[in-house]
């Protein structure tokens, strides 16, 4: 192991790191957020919504990441979108995260018994606040792990961004292999840091199942 | 109070429902149903399964969206804004929402909400309908736990507490509202035998308080000493509705209501 090519390389490959976080976390909360209002839209709105979301999550499901990245990239100055490769990356993050996440949302909601909400409505809770304080709370229990995984499953996605010359972790790495003929040890260091984004990720999911599952062990 | 039990003065109806109908799609669940509930009166419901006991329960609070006819309380329409036009235009949530708040409902399975203490179950309503603070709710609901025995279990989640006691909680739920009436919905059919006296007695108390109850009921017992009127449905028709004496004191008049009321004689329940 060449320590010295680390210490010469260390600050673009933390840099890559950064953006790779950077272009993940961004994009996956996005990704949160719309996949929730999805669900909720798909739920609570009219139905040709419904159909709609339908459609959305079926393209985006059924379409290669990258292909949808390259398209943003590329095809979107064609329509007037100039987006730097963060941008487009970030984008097209929250575009593939969407219908994931709304779909495990949509698992979610319906895994409240309606009894529950029916006893709320029938103490006169406003449907947000049976929102808020009833469907929410406990629909974590269930989606707290497939959200999880998830995104486990886009930190390595992120990966790809590379391909439209986003300078993230997986790119500064072929820039330092390319530049140093040397290919084992910068890919051992990628795998090293994509490792620490998971264990992170799946011990704070662990430690987020824990506190939502609190008032189903008896005592 | 009237003297005269067996005639209904209209000011004296607390709920008035009028040739009340309901469909599932083809099946007609209730048909032309008319019966007056009076205040603090205690009104069982009983019949076979299937028979619309608890579709008739649900009507009253709109849980179900009848289809023919009116439901009041205390003059007022329930669940519907305009019943002149076809198709009927139901109220606002809101307006909705204000009426239910009148009414309270207790039901078969309970349906506390798993995440809350049981004083928070209580609490829920009183701070985001009711408005109370915080403090002032947990104090409410504190009573209403009282009321049901159950003010040192407030801390206890539902999973920790029985079957009785959730369905307690949730009678302490419905009363820390101060509704006008409440409705049960087969209160003790899913709990264990051992456990149905409790429930029972706490729906004493309240029916003794002068509280307005309709009772969808399988406990005949319960119907026998408590109501002052028993209703009996069949096939979604209201066959009678008559003091308890008279439902289970003599050989009944209908044939359906014989035949029903037969497979508890053969057990000793009435």
């Amino acid at each position: 192991m060449e320590t010295e090519l680390f210490v010469r390389y260390g600050p673009a490959l933390l840099y890559g790191f950064g953006i790779t976080i950077l272009c993940w976390l961004v994009g996956s909360i996005g990704g949160v957020i719309v996949g929730f209002l999805l669900a909720c839209l798909n739920r609570w709105g009219p139905r040709f919504i419904g159909w709609v979301i339908y459609a959305y999550v079926e393209v985006i499901r059924g379409t290669p990441f990258m292909i949808q990245l390259f398209i943003l990239y590329y095809g979107g100055p064609y329509i007037g979108l100039l987006l730097t490769p963060v941008q487009a990356g970030i984008i097209s993050f929250i575009i593939y995260g969407s219908p994931y996440f709304a779909e495990i949302f949509r698992s979610g909601f319906n895994a409240i018994p309606k009894g529950q909400i029916e006893a709320a409505r029938c103490v006169g809770l406003p449907e947000s606040r049976i929102l808020w304080r009833i469907i929410l709370p406990q629909m974590l229990v269930p989606i707290t792990a497939p959200l999880t995984n998830f995104f486990i499953i886009l930190t390595k996605e992120t990966a790809i961004l590379s391909v439209v010359t986003v300078p993230e972790l997986l790119f500064q790495t072929q820039t330092m292999a390319a530049e140093t003929f040397t290919f084992v040890e910068p890919f051992l260091v990628l795998s090293l840091f994509y490792w620490l984004m998971v264990v992170v990720t799946g011990w704070i999911g662990a430690r987020v199942e824990q506190r939502v599952t609190r008032h189903l062990k008896r005592a | 109070m009237s003297n005269e039990p067996m005639t209904t003065k209209a000011d004296d109806a607390i709920i008035t429902v009028r040739n009340l109908s309901k469909y599932f799609d083809d099946f007609e669940a209730l048909r032309d149903i008319t019966l007056d509930v009076k205040r603090s009166e205690v009104l069982c419901l009983i019949g076979p399964s299937g028979s619309g006991k608890s579709t008739l329960l649900r009507c009253l609070n709109f849980l179900e969206q009848y289809d023919g006819g009116e439901v009041h309380l205390d003059g007022e329409l329930i669940g519907w804004k305009d019943i002149s036009h076809n198709p009927r235009k139901p109220l606002s949530s809101e307006a909705l929402r204000k009426q239910r708040q009148h009414i309270g409902m207790v039901f078969q399975h309970f349906h506390l909400w798993p995440h809350m203490s049981a004083l928070d179950n209580v609490a829920e309503a009183l701070m985001s309908v009711r408005k109370l603070t915080k403090k002032e709710a947990r104090e409410k609901a504190m009573t209403a736990l009282t009321k049901v025995h159950l003010e040192d279990k407030a801390q206890n989640y539902p999973a920790n507490l029985s079957g009785g006691q959730q369905q307690r909680v949730a009678i302490a739920r419905a009363i820390a509202m101060e509704p006008r009436v409440m409705l049960f919905d087969e209160p003790t059919s899913a709990l264990d035998p051992e456990l149905v006296g409790e429930v029972l007695s706490v729906m004493k108390d309240l029916a003794a308080e002068g509280m307005t109850m309709v009772v969808v009921t399988h406990e005949m017992g319960f119907a026998a000493h408590v109501a002052d009127r028993v209703a009996f449905l069949d096939s979604g028709r209201l066959v009678t509705c008559v003091p308890p004496q008279e439902m289970f004191g003599r050989e009944p008049d209908d044939a359906r209501v014989r035949s029903f009321l037969q497979t508890y004689r053969e057990r000793n329940v009435v």
